[in-house]
């Protein structure tokens, strides 16, 4: 082992050492004011995450159990703007309610040993270690979702989590033993070449496919969703939607269009079902909400459909509709869920209801929710709809008209609740409407990039061709 | 190797394990007497319910002991093999077992060492 070859686990390293800083600081600063950790993180956190984007390699490590090329270097990078995003939100509200319990840095470490073990799956060359990257990243969530100890629903949302996620695991594992068994190997690249499209491999794709779906939550392992959603952290609720979602979809991206090519007719029929199962059902039960968090986590579910629409086509315009979905869905969802919690940490009110009149008293937050919710749903100039436009034309060139008519009519379901929203927020007029919020800068800082993103990615037309050109090559 | 044989495994499967237990139920002789109730010969009867709460801090003493069993596998092989890998085998031990020493500072700050 040479310097060449830890600089392919550049980004690992570099999150590993951003941990232990943190953890030396929290040693460090026992029995003091715990606050000065946020600014320090966020710091440590920014570096690592400008330093990320940069000098993307190629190669392997460890006998092929760990690989890397631009692709994976951009998904791990497109995570890292994620995370920079949600704990950036997260900075008001851990110096408000965490500090005074210290239990600041701990919210820092667990987001990204989570993150740490989404890179590890997201980089495995081998069916362990994806499991290994898929459990590194589920558990430390269990315990952010049943963050703020003294909410009950916060106990309910960890418990259910962690429940709901060890069977999901457990089966996972099944599929991984069942894969073993019909194959001999571990190895991704060898999974292919030894596949003969027999019915025992297709169970273990299926077995270990409910654990994946259960991360993206796809329709038939979605009832986790709305309760986890409702009662973690609002931060913690935007990690699971976007960050855990996003990893989740890539794995399954690199797994089915990468290592198993035997079982296209079988996965491409299994995610037709699914994708229309995940658009209707998500869409169907948000129109019903009126707690905005479960909205946003029906929504979530109904997102998720559209996504597995890229799955359609293993061709290269598969791939890069869908990672360039996962981007604009990433500031379009994280814009959204700030406003909430915003709104959530200074007024703890979060239903539909008492949004009415909020254009009022707080022009600029509505304007961010009323971007977030127009990208969310697809509206031309936004991000949103470039996002949904690349994912259909796959779809359509690869002939599924029976699909892009769903997905179409799904969306105009989405517009539905996504405006009940912004006409609570705009149109309606409220005896005692909520009170001015002036949100903390880090929050500020974090809607910003959020914005931009949204704004930015619907007008540069050469972000799309660049993550076109990476898919050549899986 | 086809559905054929994955339902044969089933069926097989099924019928070992249920198919043992019933005729054990139907084979074995059976006598039952008070005494095959209580608890086997090691220790004296409970008293009271035996279903109470206890401390969290073992469950915290107890992860503690893990991750210093886990590092002794860990590093047992390693120090089988240490000769050959040489320098850098070293330096790699040395981290593993800085950050699992990190850990233990954390837990010590943290007064998880302490017994309230």
């Amino acid at each position: 082992m040479n310097w060449d070859d830890l600089l392919l686990m550049r980004h690992e390293l570099q999150l590993l050492a951003v941990i232990l800083i943190v953890t030396c600081a929290e040693i460090y600063l026992s029995g003091r004011d715990k606050s000065r950790i946020i600014p320090l993180s966020l710091a440590l956190f920014g570096i690592h995450m400008a330093a990320g984007w940069l000098w993307p390699v190629e190669g392997e490590l460890f006998g092929g159990m760990y690989r890397t090329n631009g692709l994976i270097h951009l998904m791990k990078s497109i995570l890292d703007v994620g995370v920079f995003i949600v704990i950036l939100q997260a900075g008001g509200w851990a110096r408000k309610q965490l500090a005074p319990e210290n239990r600041v840095s701990e919210f820092f470490l667990l987001i990204w040993s989570s993150l740490l073990g989404m890179y590890y799956m997201v980089s495995a060359g081998d069916l362990l270690m994806v499991f290994l990257g898929l459990e590194l990243s589920t558990l430390p969530v269990a315990a952010l979702a049943a963050y703020e100890v003294l909410k009950m629903r916060s106990a309910e949302a960890g418990i259910k989590f962690i429940l709901t996620a060890g069977l999901a695991s457990a089966v996972t594992l099944m599929g991984i033993s069942l894969l073993y068994g019909s194959t001999g190997t571990f190895v991704l690249a060898d999974l292919g070449k030894q596949m003969q499209g027999n019915s025992l491999e297709a169970l273990g794709f299926i077995f270990f496919f409910a654990g994946v779906a259960f991360k993206i939550s796809l329709v038939p392992f979605h009832f986790w969703t709305p309760d986890v959603y409702e009662g973690a952290p609002v931060s913690v609720a935007a990690y699971l939607s976007v960050i855990s979602k996003g990893a989740a979809v890539f794995i399954l991206m690199i797994l089915l269009m990468g290592f198993a090519p035997l079982l296209t007719d079988l996965w491409v029929n299994v995610l037709y079902l699914l994708a229309i199962l995940t658009m209707t059902i998500g869409n169907l039960f948000a129109l019903r909400q009126r707690n905005l968090k479960r909205l946003l986590a029906y929504s979530a579910v109904a997102q998720a459909g559209f996504i597995m629409l890229g799955f359609m086509s293993s061709q290269q315009d598969g791939k890069a509709s869908i990672i360039y979905f996962m981007l604009v869905y990433l500031f379009s969802n994280l814009a959204a869920f700030g406003v909430v919690q915003t709104i959530e940490m200074h007024t703890g009110k979060e239903d539909i209801g008492d949004y009415e009149g909020l254009y009022r008293t707080n022009p600029r937050l509505s304007l961010v929710m009323l971007l977030a919710l127009f990208s969310l749903a697809g509206i031309p100039p936004l991000a949103g709809f470039f996002g949904k436009f690349f994912l259909f034309m796959t779809v359509a060139s690869a002939g599924y008209y029976l699909l892009l008519t769903i997905a179409v009519i799904n969306t105009v379901i989405s517009l539905y609740y996504y405006l009940l929203i912004v006409r609570a927020m705009f149109l309606r007029k409220s005896d005692n409407p909520l009170p001015l919020v002036t949100s903390d800068g880090w929050m500020r800082a974090g809607l910003v990039i959020c914005v931009a993103g949204i704004v930015a990615l619907g007008v540069a037309s050469g972000v799309y061709d660049a993550i076109y050109a990476l898919c050549a090559h899986l | 190797m086809g559905t054929e044989a994955i339902i044969v495994f089933f069926i097989a499967a099924v019928v070992l394990v249920g198919g043992g237990m019933i005729a054990s139920k139907l084979l074995a002789p059976t006598s039952t007497n008070p005494q095959k109730l209580e608890p086997y010969e090691c220790g004296i009867p409970t008293q009271g319910p035996t279903h109470v709460q206890f401390k969290v801090g073992y469950y915290l003493f107890a992860i503690l002991f893990l991750l210093f069993d886990v590092e002794m596998i860990f590093l047992v092989p390693w120090a089988v093999v240490m000769k050959n890998i040489g320098l850098t085998g070293l330096i790699s031990a040395i981290i593993f077992i800085l950050i699992l020493g990190l850990g233990l500072l954390y837990a010590w700050k943290k007064k998880a060492l302490i017994w309230e």
